[in-house]
């Protein structure tokens, strides 16, 4: 009976996951080898060649510039799906070794890490990030650290609170009068317990950030010209919408598809580990 | 010569909430100690402070001669090694997701410098000598490689057993230790413990609610009631009348008629 | 039989995945009788209880027949049974925490389950409600506006079972009900529910895995091992007499007290 419970719990998890497996597969596809495939430099501005429409050269036709448009999509994918890799994986650094002490150590630490948590979190973050984005000065790094600050605090939060839950637990218990040190007793009973949560929540959150880089850069407080971030393209592309709206939708198609890729890893993750029911084991 | 003495212990959660009121009494070396109390008669809150898991307010705890103060690591140490628990519930008390080997080790990898008498180390890799540990409790050593979800209650509760005789503790404190089993388990695994006191000569502190339990393992009993000891006998004086009635209650409770 | 009120006939259940989980359940629970249904876990004794109650996941398969009142319950739809559940047949599980929301009053809850069976009014129900109450045998009128985490786990399981009881149900399902509580808690509890039982005639069948439990309490006691019933009988037989290896097993682990030690060497009966 046992195993028929868990093979209905994946083969619920799978459809998402393998959606968003395929799509991970087709994004990475058009990343590496349609970049090699199609040579094009995304920088390189060829007035003669501007807003042409597709051709056997130019996959997507070309922008304003006759800057190659499959060209800047494919850096743009690099550079959007690793910037929102990179910022998740910075917060993830710092939330869940805050979130790990706080819930563990608990008593004063947690009462002053939870209250800046707390203050910071009463900001709506993307509010908080154009403040910050504001202040430092539009451009791409400025942005990841306002990303960075204002996600890792979530991680934190969420870390803190199943650690208080995994505290309970007698084997956590029985490692503490087992004389291990703390390190070692989280280090092998409760990190176990909170990583999948983590990589769920990461799945789900870089997704997020793409589709947050990319707003910041539409309103002109992210990437700048002329870095191809799918954001900027898509504000490049405003201007000329009556004439190449296409400028537009291929930009848009690539924001989409790379979020609902990474929101159907998560829901598809989350079903796997079956994390509410505690079953199963990564 | 006794192994532990707890003297005047006291602890209190707030100000009306008394968890122990000034409880004193001795463990000697090798016996087995009962103590029965309802839930709320603080028998769980004395195992924790026992096992430094709590703290208290008043009075002392000495064992094997000297003073423990729970605050301070480094006694604690030693302290730890010799005085292991049980839990009640087997199936929290293993990680699920480490195979019983890992489980089974981790005190004895605390202490390095230790090796267990019962077996011979040497050339022992560690999930050989997990093997053996769980032969010491009767499970069969194949069990090393599975995951907690796949033991039976009985199963766990004797891992959780092995776990803690494996650093050879003079003091071992079983916290309702049959609670959540079925009958015929129960027995089981109250024959394991007296088996392996004898075996071993540890010395046995069992809490239990259970006055069918505790007569079946222990020589002496003591009896709470909200944090107070009311009764305190060797098991052959059970039904003298001069047992508190609270004791008789208990024990009324536990008869068949 | 007449006297008999509730028949299991042929119970048999099975999982999605084809298990036989229960096989072939023969048992009756006669008006008024105290029927214990013992085993270990995994035994199939908690199914059968929900099986009577009609609560089985919807991805079993149940044969049989389970006759209440001349009425199949096996046959009724869900909806059906519901308006059975409480009012004829009265259900207490083991977590007591369950029973009652823990944020509104024991009072109120127990005034607002009376009006959903019976129209009365709110007054006459609070009266009906402090009345159940007296008879767990622990104050009315503090239990009635307590929260449930003001009281013990056997106060809450009491006032529970008067809440049940209210209803004044023909069976009183009991699954457990002393497991989460201590040997002296547990044992008010059953004593409630025999006083109660003896007073309104209601049939009890009490699912436990304490033998000590069933000897002391029960008319008859069934014994079931592995989805089957092995052996049933009046108490005195099972404790005394019993025939089947598995019962003789069972009875066998119960711990004797230093005293029924030095009994049992003369009658031979549960030994170590």
């Amino acid at each position: 009976m046992k195993t028929a419970v868990i093979r209905t719990s994946l083969s619920l998890g799978n459809v998402n996951l393998v959606l968003g497996l395929l799509l991970a597969v087709f994004i990475m596809v058009v990343t590496l080898i349609g970049g090699a495939l199609v040579p094009h430099d995304p920088f390189l501005v060829d007035m003669g060649n501007r807003l042409q429409d597709s051709s056997a050269t130019h996959w997507l036709g070309t922008d304003q510039l006759g800057r190659d448009i499959l060209a800047r999509i494919v850096y743009g994918a690099k550079l959007t799906i690793g910037l929102g890799t990179f910022a998740i994986v910075v917060a993830i650094l710092i939330g869940v070794p805050v979130g790990l002490i706080s819930g563990y150590i608990g008593g004063k630490v947690d009462a002053i890490l939870m209250r800046i948590v707390d203050g910071i979190l009463s900001f709506p973050d993307f509010i908080l990030a154009i403040a910050i984005a504001g202040i430092l000065g539009p451009n791409l790094t400025n942005l990841l650290i306002a990303i960075v600050l204002v996600r890792w605090i979530v991680y934190a939060r969420v870390v803190r609170g199943l650690v208080l839950t995994e505290k309970q637990k007698e084997y956590v218990l029985v490692s503490q009068t087992a004389n291990s040190s703390s390190l070692k007793t989280i280090r092998m009973h409760i990190l176990p317990q909170v990583i999948p949560d983590i990589i769920v929540m990461a799945a789900i959150d870089v997704g997020k950030v793409i589709l947050l880089v990319s707003s910041f850069s539409y309103i002109g407080l992210g990437a700048q010209p002329p870095i191809p971030e799918w954001g900027a393209m898509l504000n490049d592309g405003r201007s000329y919408f009556q004439v190449k709206p296409l400028l537009m939708v291929y930009p848009g198609i690539a924001i989409m598809l790379t979020v609902l890729c990474f929101n159907l890893l998560g829901d598809g993750l989350k079903s796997q580990f079956d994390i509410r029911r505690g079953r199963g084991r990564i | 010569m006794s192994i532990l003495v707890v003297d005047n212990l006291s602890k209190q959660y707030s100000k009306n909430v008394h968890a122990l009121k000034q409880l004193s009494f001795s463990l000697e070396q090798g016996e087995s100690l009962g103590i029965v109390g309802e839930s709320g008669s603080g028998k769980s809150t004395l195992a924790k402070i026992l096992i430094g898991l709590e703290t208290y307010q008043d009075g002392g705890i000495t064992f094997q001669g000297s003073p423990i103060a729970p605050k301070k690591r480094a006694p604690l140490r030693a302290y730890r090694k010799n005085v292991q628990m049980i839990f009640q519930d087997a199936a929290s008390a293993l990680n699920p997701k480490l195979p019983i080997w890992k489980s089974l080790l981790e005190q004895l990898k605390n202490y390095k410098e230790f090796t267990p008498s019962f077996i011979d180390v040497e050339g022992l890799s560690d999930k050989d000598i997990a093997r053996e540990l769980l032969g010491l409790v009767g499970l069969d050593s194949s069990l090393a490689d599975r995951y907690p979800g796949e033991l039976s209650g009985g199963q766990k509760q004797r891992v959780s057993i092995a776990r803690a005789i494996s650093l050879e503790p003079s003091l071992l404190i079983c916290d309702e230790p049959t609670a959540s089993l079925d009958v015929t388990v129960q027995v089981q695994i109250l024959t394991l413990l007296k088996k392996l006191q004898q075996q071993l000569n540890i010395t046995i502190l069992f809490i239990s609610h259970d006055m069918r339990a505790v007569t079946f393992l222990c020589e002496r009993i003591i009896v709470l009631k909200e944090g107070s000891m009311v009764d305190q006998f060797e098991l052959g004086k059970l039904y003298e009348h001069e047992r508190n009635p609270y004791t008789k209650a208990l024990l009324n409770a536990a008869s068949l008629d | 039989m007449s006297n008999s009120l509730l028949t299991v006939n042929n119970l048999t259940i099975e999982s999605r995945s084809g298990e036989l989980l229960l096989k072939g359940i023969d048992m009756e629970i006669e008006k008024g009788e105290m029927a214990a249904l013992i085993g270990e876990s995994g035994s199939g004794k908690s199914l059968t209880a929900r099986a009577i109650l009609g609560i089985l996941p919807e991805e079993m398969t149940v044969e049989g027949q389970i006759l209440y009142k001349g009425q199949d319950l096996v046959k009724l739809s869900r909806n059906e049974h519901y308006q059975l559940l409480g009012k004829e047949i009265g259900i207490i599980f083991q977590d007591y925490r369950g029973s009652f929301t823990p944020y509104i009053k024991i009072g109120k809850q127990l005034i607002e389950t009376i009006r959903t069976h019976q129209s009365i009014s709110k007054k006459a129900a609070k009266e009906a409600a402090l009345l159940a109450l007296a008879e767990t045998g622990l104050d009315p009128k503090r239990v009635y506006h307590s929260y449930p985490f003001q009281l013990s786990g056997g106060q809450v399981q009491r006032a529970a079972i008067s809440m049940t009881l209210a209803l004044k149900p023909n069976i009183l399902i009991c699954d457990e009900v002393t497991t989460a509580l201590d040997l002296m808690n547990g044992e008010k509890v059953l004593k409630y529910i025999d006083k109660a039982r003896k007073e309104t005639d209601c049939a009890v069948l009490m699912i436990t895995h304490d033998l000590a439990q069933a000897y002391k309490w029960s008319d008859r006691i069934h014994v079931m091992y592995e989805g089957v019933i092995v052996e049933d009988g009046p108490t005195e037989q099972i404790r005394f007499h019993h025939q089947h290896p598995y019962t003789k097993k069972l009875c066998s682990s119960l711990l004797s007290l230093p005293e029924e030690r030095q009994a049992s060497t003369t009658e031979g009966v549960y030994s170590l």
